[in-house]
């Protein structure tokens, strides 16, 4: 055994590729090799449909984390050099599954060989079964048994011409495709916990989300902004680097508010904030805004007004959450962690801004009439030449 | 900057910002050891309570304990004293430091008393007294000078009354925002069963707060430990903090009439300067929370405290913000919250009034040209915002 260690990535979505396959799997090692960065004595390899990441072993772990946040890869295992030789094989799954097995009090394993160098003298089965008993031998009393369709570790040893290696069970990847092979989007984040999670799901197809917030801070003070820049920080460990475009809302707000009848206010902050998006979209080349709207959730996020908002943006407007219970947004927010900055208290709208009674079916001819009470070109030129803008970094 | 928040905290003033740096570099003993520098630090420890003692007057029969700030000395003296079973009451103007032990106690059955019904100009009117008689009532919990308002509990006419009303209860006084802004004199401990105390309140560091009480009483500790101080606060003591206290305390009480008189002077210009804005501008009225007297023995100059609806008043702390003037908005603890104040709902307030308020408390350091600035901005923003609020008030 030495004291080097191989981290096996898989990357299932991108093997179903066909004659473009090659430019994800490039794409892939060049996030892989970025998201490593600063650890030293690292090589990255692309072998056979996956790649392999030779590290020391003190640096595995760290490797693991950084990985597992790397959309893309389907899983990924840490590997050990051996010599080819059973005892020394069970010796390193004892080791993997005791742990497992004492916090469990029971578990079910499988070994997987994959024995590419037909001259070793035993076939896959086999070495299954011979490293499989050793195991059983010394842990089966402690509660482990064997269960190759539902095992909970599985031990995967793969013998090659050169050298043998024994693999710990996998960890999962965050799965989908790597970021920049979908090209670049623009996302509305507000501070709420929905707008996270979209760009996520976007970053998770391979898109560089960039972000955009709309800033009332003369009425709202900058809570908001501290907010979503710790968001945008936290979406960037996915995907290595974004930009989040501040933009001054407050005189917009203040104009609608004073001009614009009540029930149609929120329609028409949003179609101005789609706006300011497409514009600063179309000047950066970005393909598309990203909305964390969900269906029904709230009274702005009605077929008709979703149709409303949408139609001042000659792009494509991106709703990943559409579909999806508030109940199942919120898991997936505490699961990349957006969750407990979202829910910090600071209103994301002044109470003075929101109408008592909002419009749930806003009429197209209604809200253009409204816009007629109020300078809107004006003041979208305005807040466009006060954009602030902020190169986030990938470190979380 | 003009920081208009001296309520919630207040800069460090010169003096004691020298001894911590000096004492932060030289006193890193643990004052529990009995090497000559433990013991060196254990002297120092109790120079400062000496020196602490004799600024305020603390007689022999009452014991200092140092506590992490205001909210633990309160805690530790409520609910050290009255766990399990022995009953409180409080005015429910409190601090959260206060009313919140009590809710704790509550939790275990002991239920305490509210006195807001006896409250006028958010004092304790001594009506109420027989009631703490009537519901055997063991500690009578009260700000001496309320950290929303600045109305004054008087210690002397309270005991007195609990004296002839209700001579099993005890008066335990939060105290935080009185040093250096009312005298505290020898006669007064007498009638104070507990009192605590905040550094960060007048111009020391924050981490550092007192419990001052009567040494005859027997309180259960919260923090278990080293047995230091009497074991009722156990802990290594922080010897810096201790002596910037000291320092603290006594600059704070030796500038007393001083500072006092600063404050009458800026707390006219403040009053006048409003009544003065709203006789001047039609928009506007003012309601002030506090009183608008000068006697000390009712009211802090230190706080004024003063409505005007409809404008609500984290709107308006957010426009001087933006030129730079921070003031407060109810007490800094519940400033996240979307609820209205309790203490100006408790006084009879309306929510929209309570939220509609901001709180202005000065401090040694302010000057008239700095309320002159605070008015000419508060003007201007409330003309700004007046319209915006009052539409929404049409519209209802």
């Amino acid at each position: 055994m030495t004291d080097s260690r191989t981290i096996l990535i898989r990357y299932d979505e991108i093997g179903l590729k066909g004659k473009n396959r090659k430019f994800f799997e490039n794409r892939l090692l060049g996030n892989v090799r970025k998201s490593l960065g600063g650890i030293g004595g690292i090589r990255v390899d692309k072998i056979h449909g996956r790649l392999l990441v030779r590290v020391a072993g003190l640096q595995a772990e760290e490797c693991v984390r950084r990985l597992s946040c790397v959309p893309g890869i389907a899983s990924l295992s840490v590997g050990v050099l051996v010599e080819p030789d059973f005892d020394e094989m069970a010796a390193l799954g004892i080791e993997w599954i005791l742990p497992r097995l004492q916090s469990n009090g029971s578990l079910k394993f499988c070994v997987r060989t994959k024995r590419s160098d037909k001259r070793f003298p035993s076939t896959s089965t086999e070495i299954d079964f011979e490293v499989g008993s050793r195991i059983m031998k010394s842990l089966a009393p402690k509660g482990l048994s064997v269960d190759i369709a539902h095992a909970e570790f599985v031990l995967e040893i793969e013998i090659g011409p050169q050298e043998t290696m024994v693999f710990d069970n996998r960890t999962p990847g965050l799965g989908g495709l790597p970021v920049g092979s979908s090209g670049e989007v623009l996302s509305l984040l507000s501070g709420g916990i929905d707008s996270p999670v979209s760009s996520f799901m976007l970053i998770c197809r391979g898109c560089r989300v960039h972000s955009i917030f709309f800033d009332n801070r003369t009425f709202l003070g900058r809570g908001g902004y501290d907010k979503v820049t710790r968001l945008a920080r936290v979406l960037n460990r996915f995907q290595g680097g974004g930009r989040l475009y501040v933009v001054p809302f407050q005189d917009i707000q203040v104009a609608i508010r004073d001009c614009c009848s009540a029930p149609n206010r929120v329609v028409l902050y949003r179609r101005m904030m789609y706006r300011i998006a497409g514009v600063l979209a179309e000047r950066n080349r970005y393909q598309g805004l990203v909305t964390g709207e969900s269906l029904g959730q709230v009274a702005s996020q009605t077929l008709e007004n979703l149709a409303a908002v949408s139609c001042v943006v000659p792009m494509s407007v991106f709703r990943p959450l559409i579909g999806i219970p508030k109940q199942e947004i919120i898991a997936r927010a505490k699961k990349i962690e957006t969750y407990d900055i979202s829910v910090e208290p600071h209103p994301d709208c002044c109470s003075v801004f929101m109408p008592d009674h909002p419009a749930t079916r806003s009429k197209i001819e209604d809200l253009e009439a409204d816009e007629a009470l109020f300078p809107w070109e004006k003041l979208v030129e305005q807040a466009l030449t006060s954009v602030e803008v902020i190169d986030l970094d990938r470190s979380g | 900057m003009i920081y208009l928040d001296n309520a919630a905290t207040t800069p460090m003033d010169p003096r004691v910002t020298g001894v911590l740096k000096e004492s932060i570099d030289s006193d890193f003993a643990n004052s529990g050891t009995v090497y000559s520098i433990g013991l060196d630090a254990r002297r120092k420890i109790e120079q400062a309570q000496e020196d602490i003692a004799r600024a305020l007057n603390i007689p022999s029969t009452h014991r200092i304990i140092f506590t992490s700030g205001g909210s633990e000395a309160n805690n530790l003296f409520i609910k050290g004293l009255c766990f399990p079973d022995k009953r409180a009451a409080c005015l429910g103007l409190e601090h959260p430091s206060v009313r919140e032990p009590l809710n704790y106690l509550e939790s275990f059955g002991n239920n305490s008393l509210s006195l807001l019904e006896f409250q006028t100009e958010g004092r304790l009117d001594l009506k109420g007294v027989s009631m703490l008689n009537e519901n055997r009532v063991r500690l009578l919990c009260l700000s001496h000078i309320n950290n929303e308002l600045g109305t004054v509990n008087d210690p002397i006419k309270i005991s007195d009354a609990l004296k002839r009303g209700s001579s099993a209860t005890r008066l335990f006084m939060d105290g935080v925002q009185a040093v250096g802004k009312l005298k505290l004199d020898a006669p007064l401990w007498g009638e104070l069963a507990g009192y605590s105390i905040s550094a960060h309140k007048c111009h020391g560091p924050k981490g550092i707060g007192l419990l001052i009480y009567d040494s005859r009483l027997s309180l259960e500790p919260i923090v278990h430990g080293g047995s230091q101080q009497h074991g009722v606060r156990s802990g290594t003591l922080p010897v810096p903090l201790i002596r910037a206290m000291a320092e603290a305390v006594k600059v704070a009480v030796e500038c007393t009439d001083e500072t006092l008189e600063h404050l009458r002077k800026l707390n006219r210009h403040l009053i006048e300067g409003l009544i003065d804005l709203s006789s001047r501008l039609d928009s506007l009225s003012i309601r002030f929370n506090s009183l608008s007297v000068d006697d000390v023995a009712r009211q802090s100059p230190a706080i004024v405290n003063f409505s005007f609806s409809p404008v609500e008043g984290e709107v308006l702390l957010h426009h001087l913000e933006e030129k730079e003037i921070f003031v407060g908005l109810g007490s800094a603890c519940s400033a996240h919250s979307k609820e209205p104040s309790k203490i100006l709902t408790g006084i009879g307030l309306s929510e929209e009034e309570a939220r509609c308020s901001l709180r202005i408390s000065f401090s040694k350091t302010n000057t008239v040209e700095e309320v002159d600035r605070f008015l000419e901005e508060f003007a201007q923003a409330y003309e700004v915002l007046f319209p915006t609020f009052h539409n929404k008030l049409a519209e209802r």
